[in-house]
C-alpha cells in the first residue's frame, strides 16, 4: 500500500504524469486558448472570439474534408469488419495452412501507413493501368486521377492494411466458442447460416464493440496513407480532416485557425468514441 | 455437400485470398529489380535482366544505415521509457486506494480521447521554444502520448498480483523501489511484452509527429522514405527498391517475433 | 526469467545506443580546430552531392573554415524545416529562399548582401525579387528557363523547324502536322500534359500569361492587390492545345511519366518543361538527352522568341549569426560565383546556368541549359512572377481549379472568377 502522501508514490507517478501533462494536457489547454486568438506561433495580439470557428464552418475545403472523412469512415467500418470477420472464420477452420494464412493476412498491418500508400500508389497508377490497357478494361485506367477512384483507392488500401488486424480480434472471440456446441448444433440439422446467426454471432458480439471503436477512430485520424497515396488530389477532393488541419497550420502558416479546426476535430472524435462505447455496452448488457 | 468437398473449397478460397494479399509484395519486389524501361514495358512479369543497382542507389539515397540507426534508437529508447514509466505509475495507482489515484487514472484514460492532431500545433511551438525539437524531445513526446494506454494495460495486470506479496516483502524490510523492481516488474513480463509490441509498431511506423519534430540528421525510415520519394520524383524502380528496404526490418522482426506480436496486438486491443 | 534477460538485453542495447549517439553528437560539435563553421541549409536536393563536393574542396583551400551543407527536398518541406531550425535555435548561417514571400517571412533573419562582389555582378533583373531600397537580401543560385522541350528526330521527320514556331498559329499548324502523322512517327500523342503536377500548368504555363500583367516583375505581382488576368483567353487556348493533343490520361499523368516515359521513350514529340529535366532524360537515354533534344519558348502574343527565365532560389545570409560568421558566409558566396575555381564548379559540377556576369565564353553542359544560356546572353528573356503569387493561392485555388477544369467539373469562366477573387482576398488580408 502506497500512501498518497509518501514520496515514493509521487516518484513512481512522476515520469508518466509529467509526460502526459507537458505533452498532452498543457498543449490541449493552450491550444484551446489560442484557438480564440490571432496567434501565429510566436505571439498573439488580440482575442477574436469565435471567429476562427465560424470561419472553419464556412471553409469549403474544411467541410469537404469533413464529409469525405465521414464517407470514408462509414465505408471502411463496414468493409473492414465484414472482411475481417470473414477472414477470422476462414482461418479458424481446421485446415492445413490456416496458421500461414493468419500470418499473411496480418502482415500488412505492421507496415507503416506512409510506405503502404506509396506501394498502392504504384499498384493503382501503374499496375492497374497496365492490366486495364492489356485487357481493354477502361475502369482500371486512370486510377487516383478523379475523386471516385481516389476514394476507393484509399478504401482498398485500408482494407488490405486493417482487415488482418480486425481479424485477430475476431479470432480471439471465435476461439472462445466451444467447438462442441457448434458440432452438436450441426448434428441437430441446423443450417450454417442458423449456426452463424444464433451461435457465432452472439458470441463475437463483444468483438464488435472493440473493432468498431478501433476502425472508427483509426479512419478518422488517418493522415499518412492520405499523404502518400493521393496527397489530397485531384483538386483537394480526397483531402481528409487531418491533412486539412496540417496544411492550414503548417503550410499556410495559420496556426490559430488550424487549432480551431483541430478542436472541432477533437470534439467530433471524442463524442463519437463516447457514444459508441455507451451504446455498445448497453447492447452487450442487453444480449447477455 | 460432403465434408471433403467443403474442405477443398475452403482450401482454395484460402489460397486465393492468401495470394491476393501477397500480390502487392510480389509487385514491389519484382519491379524493384527492373530498369525504368523494364517497368514501362511490363509491370506484372518477372524482371527480364534483373538488377540490384536500384538497391545500391536507394541504399545510398536513403542514407539507410543512419535512418535505421535513428529509427532503432528512437523506438527502443522510447519503448523502454514508456514501459518503465507506465508500469511504475500503474503500480502507484493500483496500490494506492485513494481518490487521488482514481482521478489520475481517469486523467490518463480521458487523454486517450484526445487525437494527436488536436495538440500538435501548440506542442511543436512549446517544444520549439524549449529548443527540444530533436530526438530527445521526440522520445519525451512519445512517453507522453504512449503512457495512457500502457498504464491502462499495466494497471489491469497489477490488479491480478496479490497485495500480500508486497506486504510480505515490506515485513522483510524491503522498500517500495526494491519491491517493485525485484518482485512486481518481473511478474509483469507478459504484459510488458504486450505493451512493448504495441508501442514498437506505433513508434516505428509513425510519420506525422517526427515530421514536425526532427531535424534532418535525425530522420527515421518513414521520414527518409518520404523525402526520398520527393527527391526522385517517382522513378519507380528506385522508389520501389527504397520501399523494399523500408519494410525489410519490419518483415524480419515479424518473422522472428511473430508469436509475441500477434499476442501483443490481440491483448492490447481486446483488454 | 528468460523474458527478463531479454528485456535487460534490450535496455543495455538502448543504453549503448544512447552513449554512441551522444558521442556522435559531441564529435560533431568540436569540429577539429576549425575557427568558423558555415552552416548551409538549402532546398535543391538534386544538387546535394555536388554542393557537398564543393564544400569539401573549399575546406581544403580554406583550412580555417568548415562548410556544412544540409539539403531538404520539396517546397513546403524545406520551409517547415527552416522554420523548425530557426525556432529551435539551430540556425543556419546561409539558407535558401524562393522569392519575396519567403523573404518577408524570414525578413528579420536576413542581412544585407549588397556589399558582396557577387551582388554587383548579378545580371540585371535577377535581384528584383530580393531588393529593398538599396539593400539586397539574397544572391541568386542560378537561372532556369522553360518552354517546349522537343524531340529533334521527330521534328525533322515531320519536316518541322522548331525555331520557326514563334506564334500560336504556327505552333498549332505544327501540332496538326505531327498529329496527322502520329502512326508513322510512332507517337502516342503530340504533347504529354502532367495533370497531376499543378505547378507545370499554374506556375509555369500560367506565368507566361500572367507575367505581362505585371511587366514580368515578381515584386509588382507580389504587391498587387488585384489580378488583372487580361490574357486568360490566351492561357486557356494554350492549355487546351496541350490537353487536346496529349498522350494518355492527362489527369493521371505525373512528372515522371511525362518526362521519363512519354518523352524519354520518344512517345510524344514535345513536352512543356524546363532545363532541369536533363538529368532525368539522361537516365533513360544518355545519347538522346545529349544530342536529341532542344527547347523553344512557349509562344505568347507580343513576346515572340522570348523565354521565361528566372531565379528559382536565393541565398540569404542570417543576420543573427556572429558578424565573423556572416563575413565568412559572404566570402564563400563570392568565391563560388566570382573566382575561376568557383565558376568552374558552378557550370561543370552543378550544371547551373549562371545568373552573374563573367561567365561569357563558358560552355554549358547540356543542350537545355545551353538554350537558357543563349536566351540570357542575347537578352531574349521574360520574367518569372509565380514566386510572387499570394501564399496558398496556387495550392488552394488556381492549382485545384485547373485540375477541375481539365476534369470538366469547372468551367473556365468560373476558374477565372475564382482566381481573381481569391487573389484579392488573400492580398487584402496579408
Amino acid at each position: 500500500m502506497l500512501k498518497t502522501k509518501s514520496k515514493a508514490y509521487w516518484l513512481f507517478l512522476a515520469p508518466a504524469l509529467i509526460g502526459l501533462l507537458l505533452v498532452v494536457i498543457v498543449p490541449m489547454l493552450l491550444g484551446l486558448f489560442y484557438s480564440f486568438t490571432d496567434w501565429n506561433g510566436l505571439f498573439f495580439t488580440k482575442s477574436v472570439g469565435f471567429s476562427n470557428y465560424v470561419a472553419a464552418f464556412r471553409d469549403s475545403g474544411f467541410l469537404n474534408a469533413f464529409w469525405f472523412t465521414v464517407k470514408y469512415a462509414i465505408v471502411v467500418i463496414i468493409s473492414v469488419n465484414v472482411i475481417g470477420l470473414g477472414l477470422a472464420m476462414l482461418v479458424t477452420q481446421r485446415m492445413k495452412g490456416a496458421n500461414a494464412l493468419r500470418t499473411i493476412f496480418f502482415m500488412p498491418n505492421l507496415i507503416g501507413g506512409l510506405i503502404l500508400g506509396f506501394i498502392w500508389q504504384f499498384i493503382f497508377v501503374r499496375v492497374f493501368a497496365a492490366i486495364g490497357t492489356a485487357l481493354h478494361i477502361s475502369a482500371l485506367t486512370g486510377w487516383l486521377s478523379n475523386p471516385q477512384t481516389g476514394f476507393w483507392g484509399l478504401v482498398i488500401l485500408t482494407i488490405w492494411q486493417m482487415s488482418g488486424y480486425i481479424m485477430l480480434i475476431y479470432i480471439a472471440y471465435l476461439e472462445g466458442i466451444p467447438q462442441e456446441i457448434l458440432e452438436a448444433a450441426e448434428i441437430d440439422g441446423t443450417t450454417p447460416w442458423q449456426r452463424f446467426r444464433y451461435i457465432t454471432f452472439p458470441m463475437v458480439a463483444p468483438a464488435f464493440t472493440v473493432s468498431l471503436f478501433l476502425t472508427l477512430s483509426n479512419s478518422f485520424k488517418i493522415y499518412d496513407q492520405n499523404l502518400s497515396l493521393t496527397n489530397g488530389g485531384p483538386y483537394l477532393s480526397t483531402q481528409m480532416l487531418s491533412m486539412n488541419i496540417v496544411r492550414t497550420a503548417f503550410t499556410n502558416n495559420k496556426l490559430a485557425y488550424g487549432e480551431a479546426k483541430a478542436i472541432i476535430f477533437f470534439l467530433v472524435v471524442a463524442a463519437i468514441s463516447l457514444l459508441q462505447v455507451y451504446f455498445s455496452r448497453k447492447r452487450e448488457a442487453h444480449l447477455s | 455437400m460432403s465434408k471433403r468437398v467443403k474442405k477443398w473449397l475452403l482450401g482454395i478460397l484460402g489460397l486465393v485470398l492468401g495470394l491476393l494479399w501477397l500480390f502487392p509484395f510480389y509487385l514491389i519486389l519484382t519491379n524493384s529489380m527492373k530498369t525504368p524501361k523494364g517497368i514501362f514495358s511490363s509491370v506484372i512479369g518477372l524482371p527480364v535482366n534483373g538488377t540490384f543497382s536500384n538497391y545500391t542507389q536507394a541504399w545510398a539515397a536513403l542514407d539507410f544505415i543512419r535512418s535505421l540507426f535513428n529509427s532503432l534508437t528512437i523506438t527502443i529508447v522510447s519503448v523502454v521509457l514508456i514501459c518503465l514509466a507506465s508500469s511504475m505509475a500503474a503500480y502507484a495507482i493500483q496500490r494506492n486506494h485513494s481518490k487521488v489515484s482514481n482521478v489520475i487514472l481517469m486523467l490518463f484514460v480521458a487523454a486517450m480521447l484526445i487525437p494527436f492532431q488536436s495538440v500538435m500545433i501548440p506542442l511543436t511551438t512549446i517544444f520549439g521554444k524549449a529548443q527540444m525539437l530533436n530526438i530527445p524531445g521526440l522520445i519525451f513526446m512519445y512517453l507522453g502520448f504512449g503512457a495512457s494506454l500502457s498504464i491502462f494495460l499495466y494497471q489491469g495486470a497489477i490488479a491480478g498480483i496479490p497485495e500480500a506479496l508486497d506486504e510480505a516483502a515490506t515485513l522483510e524490510g524491503a522498500g517500495h523501489g526494491r519491491i517493485f523492481f525485484t518482485i512486481i516488474l518481473p511478474m509483469l513480463n507478459p504484459m510488458t511484452v504486450t505493451v512493448a509490441i504495441l508501442n514498437i509498431v506505433w513508434i516505428w511506423n509513425d510519420y506525422l509527429l517526427p515530421s514536425l519534430v526532427l531535424p534532418q540528421s535525425g530522420y527515421t525510415i518513414p521520414l527518409q522514405t518520404f523525402f526520398f520519394f520527393g527527391q526522385f520524383t517517382k522513378q519507380w524502380n528506385l522508389a520501389l527498391a527504397g520501399l523494399m528496404l523500408g519494410i525489410l526490418p519490419v518483415i524480419i522482426f515479424y518473422f522472428f517475433a511473430q508469436r509475441w506480436i500477434i499476442k501483443g496486438v490481440t491483448d492490447g486491443s481486446v483488454k | 526469467m528468460k523474458q527478463v534477460r531479454q528485456l535487460l538485453a534490450i535496455i543495455m542495447l538502448s543504453v549503448a545506443s544512447i552513449i554512441l549517439l551522444s558521442a556522435c553528437g559531441t564529435n560533431q560539435e568540436s569540429s577539429g580546430g576549425k575557427d568558423i563553421t558555415i552552416n548551409i541549409l538549402q532546398g535543391k536536393v538534386e544538387n546535394n552531392t555536388q554542393f557537398k563536393q564543393i564544400a569539401a574542396q573549399y575546406e581544403k583551400s580554406h583550412p580555417h573554415i568548415k562548410v556544412v551543407i544540409t539539403s531538404v527536398g520539396g517546397g513546403t518541406d524545406y520551409l517547415s524545416t527552416l522554420k523548425t531550425r530557426m525556432s529551435a535555435g539551430d540556425e543556419p548561417t546561409i539558407f535558401s529562399v524562393a522569392g519575396p514571400a519567403e523573404v518577408s517571412q524570414f525578413r528579420t533573419k536576413i542581412t544585407d548582401v549588397s556589399d558582396t562582389k557577387a551582388a554587383k555582378l548579378a545580371l540585371p533583373g535577377t535581384l528584383d525579387a530580393v531588393k529593398e531600397g538599396n539593400k539586397v537580401l539574397g544572391l541568386p543560385f542560378n537561372l532556369e528557363g522553360y518552354g517546349f522541350v522537343y524531340n529533334k528526330k521527330i521534328f525533322r521527320e515531320a519536316g518541322i523547324d522548331a525555331a520557326k514556331l514563334t506564334t500560336y498559329d504556327k505552333l498549332l499548324a505544327a501540332v496538326k502536322t505531327l498529329n496527322a502523322q502520329k502512326k508513322q512517327l510512332g507517337l502516342k500523342g503530340v504533347f504529354s500534359l502532367p495533370g497531376q503536377e499543378t505547378w507545370v500548368m499554374t506556375n509555369h504555363l500560367g506565368n507566361v500569361f500572367i507575367a505581362p500583367d505585371f511587366n514580368g516583375n515578381v515584386k509588382t505581382a507580389y504587391t498587387s492587390k488585384k489580378l488583372p488576368f487580361t490574357r486568360e483567353k490566351e492561357y486557356k487556348r494554350m492549355l487546351d492545345l496541350e490537353n487536346d493533343y496529349s498522350a494518355g490520361n492527362v489527369m493521371q499523368t505525373d512528372y515522371s511519366q511525362q518526362v521519363s516515359q512519354y518523352f524519354g521513350l520518344g512517345q510524344v514529340a514535345m513536352i512543356q518543361q524546363g532545363d532541369w529535366i536533363y538529368q532525368t532524360v539522361a537516365q533513360i537515354d544518355k545519347k538522346f538527352a545529349a544530342d536529341g533534344i532542344g527547347m523553344i519558348p512557349i509562344p505568347v502574343d507580343g513576346y515572340a522568341g522570348k523565354m521565361p527565365v528566372g531565379v528559382p532560389n536565393y541565398w540569404a545570409v542570417n543576420s543573427t549569426r556572429p558578424k565573423k560568421e556572416q563575413q565568412a558566409a559572404k566570402y564563400f558566396l563570392d568565391w563560388l560565383y566570382t573566382t575561376a575555381q568557383g565558376k568552374k564548379d558552378v557550370v561543370d559540377l552543378l550544371h547551373f546556368v549562371p545568373a552573374y556576369k563573367g561567365f561569357s565564353g563558358m560552355k554549358m553542359q547540356d543542350p537545355l541549359s545551353e538554350a537558357v544560356f543563349q536566351h540570357t546572353q542575347t537578352k531574349q528573356t521574360t520574367g518569372w512572377v509565380f514566386a510572387g503569387y499570394p501564399v496558398s493561392w496556387e495550392a488552394d485555388n488556381l492549382g485545384p481549379d485547373v485540375q477541375k477544369y481539365l476534369s470538366k467539373v469547372m468551367s473556365w469562366n468560373d476558374l477565372v472568377t475564382d482566381a481573381k477573387q481569391a487573389w484579392a482576398n488573400l492580398q487584402s488580408t496579408k
